[in-house]
């Protein structure tokens, strides 16, 4: 990308540091970690079906505490209502489960997205099970939806979903398109606002340079997703938030079947700080900004998470539950021995 | 009573006003209703834990369970004597999320016809999620009621394979039987190939059967530098009655 070290000196297309900045940036490559202590991060956008145990340890230990893993496309078509059924039962199920196993406090948006809408005899069936899973505790909007190819099913399908957001008084999380980037999203807009939802009950995802102001301006979230190649690089996102500060702006990692970078909030923290934004504003993008929007879906309470994985006295009985102090036992990674 | 009046006689002393309120009026619902309002019940009612013995059914131990637990099992009480009401029971099985799937779970001993949710019940014990699997196996006299034998014994070793207490379980010594006790032996001794052990509380299952290594398995415990071996072999050898084996009823560590 950008950041080629070849051709960087000549070509700053988008970081347009100092060169202290840049002399910075070039010596602390590789370990963020030492400059995110102490710090809590929030990932409103992460599935965690597509990733393994091993990222999940890299999460906790990098600081994140809470994550929302919104419903999306598996990247296989679905052919039936049966598996939209056992993909969402596992989001509120097993996913929850497995997240808890490493601490890490595990919502879920729920909804059908953009891709799968054009199947419409499918689509008919989700939408009928869509509020079943939309009451279920620790489910904290509708999401991800919106547009793909912004075809006229997509429109139905996004427009029937805003109604059943408005009708439970749950958060939405858009999801805007690769193509055609700036449109779509103006659409996406432009039909929450006309169905009468409220701008700050909707996260308009995926942002980027262009798009960014308009969503602001008219007082939605703007979510920013850190992945590599198709979406936002970090240097970009720190150019963002010395521009636009930190009001409604948050970042998510996105990570899935792609390349992409579960590690993506925990790093571009460690970039903003090097950059010098302040920890309140960092504190603001990677933790406090995809609280305050999805706990208004009442459904996400901090203490649960904030000082470590509480065990809930529900999931307990009699002091026994596989989660023994909060935690699965850790596995020494650079132990030789295998037990 | 009922059982299901019994248990909104608990509520009503375990939920506040506004909650109650809530109850009442879905509690008359159609079978659609009840469904939802059972999934909605954590968003209108506290999980405060219940910390004493409501004396429902023989076994079935309410003392570590939450009140929004017990009000999820109230509303399946009344959904189940419904028509459609096994269906959407089916439905909230399929879709559940895991704290659904404990309160229906706790459920089971006390819905109509128990024994036609007996495939559910497996389920529970094939299931990784701790807290399902000791929705079904602890404090519920549903598998001693229901579980054949070769389920029953699955129960038994999931839970010492898991390192899970066994005497949380219903019915652990009445259902003790000779299959289980060779399959414990059998599974001791891996154990102790792999330089792990058995809980010693375990050896209570064995007792009264004679397994082929009984006499070397019991020398092998005397001789252990764990004194809940020795106490183990000691009961064993001396025949003690069961609440001897009181003192070896924790947790202990697998290594």
């Amino acid at each position: 990308m950008c950041q080629n070290p070849n051709d960087y000196p000549l070509n700053p297309s988008h970081f347009e540091g100092s060169s202290e900045e840049k002399q910075t940036a070039q010596e602390v490559e590789g370990g963020f970690a030492a400059y995110t202590k102490g710090m809590k991060f929030f990932d409103p956008h992460v599935h965690m079906t597509s990733r393994t145990t091993d990222d999940y340890q890299a999460l906790a230990d990098a600081g994140v505490v809470a994550i929302i893993e919104p419903a999306f496309w598996l990247g296989q078509p679905r052919t039936g209502l049966a598996s939209f059924k056992d993909y969402f039962a596992s989001l509120v199920g097993w996913e929850r489960f497995r997240s808890s196993q490493f601490g890490i406090k595990h919502y879920c948006t729920i909804g059908l997205n953009s891709r799968e809408a054009n199947n419409e005899a499918l689509a008919e069936e989700v939408m009928d099970i869509l509020p079943l899973f939309l009451q279920k505790e620790g489910v904290v909007g509708v999401g991800e939806i919106g547009f793909d190819d912004q075809t006229a099913a997509e429109e139905k399908y996004y427009r029937a979903q805003l109604e059943l957001a408005k009708e439970m008084n749950l958060p939405v999380q858009v999801h805007t398109p690769h193509r055609d980037k700036k449109k779509g999203t103006e659409r996406s807009m432009a039909i929450a606002l006309e169905h009468g939802l409220a701008p700050h009950m909707v996260v308009i995802d995926h942002n980027n340079e262009e798009t960014v102001k308009s969503v602001l301006d008219q007082g939605f979230y703007a979510a920013f997703t850190i992945y590599p190649f198709t979406k936002m690089g970090n240097e970009r996102m720190v150019e963002i938030v010395k521009q636009y500060g930190s009001e409604r702006i948050m970042v998510n990692s996105a990570a899935d079947w792609g390349i992409s970078d579960p590690l993506a909030i925990p790093k571009t923290a460690a970039l903003m700080k090097i950059k010098g934004i302040s920890e309140a504003d960092i504190q603001k993008v990677t933790y406090q900004n995809a609280l305050d929007s999805f706990a208004q879906s009442g459904q996400i309470n901090e203490a649960d998470f904030i000082h470590g994985l509480e065990i809930d006295q529900s999931l307990k009985f009699n002091g026994n539950t596989v989660l023994r102090g909060g935690q699965a036992p850790r596995v020494d990674k650079n132990s030789i021995f295998i037990r | 009573m009922t059982t299901a009046e019994l248990i909104y006689q608990s509520i009503t002393s375990l939920a506040n006003p506004t909650e109650l309120a809530w109850i009442e009026e879905k509690r008359d619902a159609d079978a659609k209703g009840l469904a939802l309002a059972f999934v909605m019940v954590p968003r209108k009612v506290s999980k405060t834990p219940i910390q004493k013995d409501l004396g429902l059914l023989t076994g079935w131990n309410w003392q570590h369970g939450t009140v929004d637990q017990l009000v999820r099992v109230y509303f399946l009480l009344q959904l189940a004597d419904k028509q459609e009401g096994k269906s959407q029971i089916e439905t909230l099985f399929d879709t559940a999320e895991m704290n659904e799937l404990v309160a229906l779970y706790r459920a089971l001993p006390a819905l109509i016809k128990p024994e036609i949710w007996l495939h559910r019940a497996t389920d529970a014990v094939r299931s990784n999620m701790g807290p399902v699997f000791d929705a079904i196996a602890f404090g519920n006299p549903y598998p001693k009621t229901y579980f054949s034998e070769l389920a029953w014994n699955q129960l038994v070793l999931k839970c010492i394979f898991n390192d899970k207490p066994i005497h949380l379980i219903e019915g652990l010594d009445e259902r003790a039987n000779q299959a289980l006790a060779d399959t414990l032996a059998d599974f001791a001794q891996e154990r102790w190939s792999a330089g792990r052990r058995v809980p010693s509380q375990v050896w209570r299952l064995i007792r009264e059967f004679d397994t082929k290594s009984k006499k070397q398995d019991l020398e092998r415990l005397a001789a252990s530098p764990d004194p809940n071996d020795q106490i183990a072999a000691q009961l064993v050898l001396n025949y003690s009655p069961l609440e001897a084996w009181k003192v070896l009823e924790k947790e202990e560590t697998a290594y």
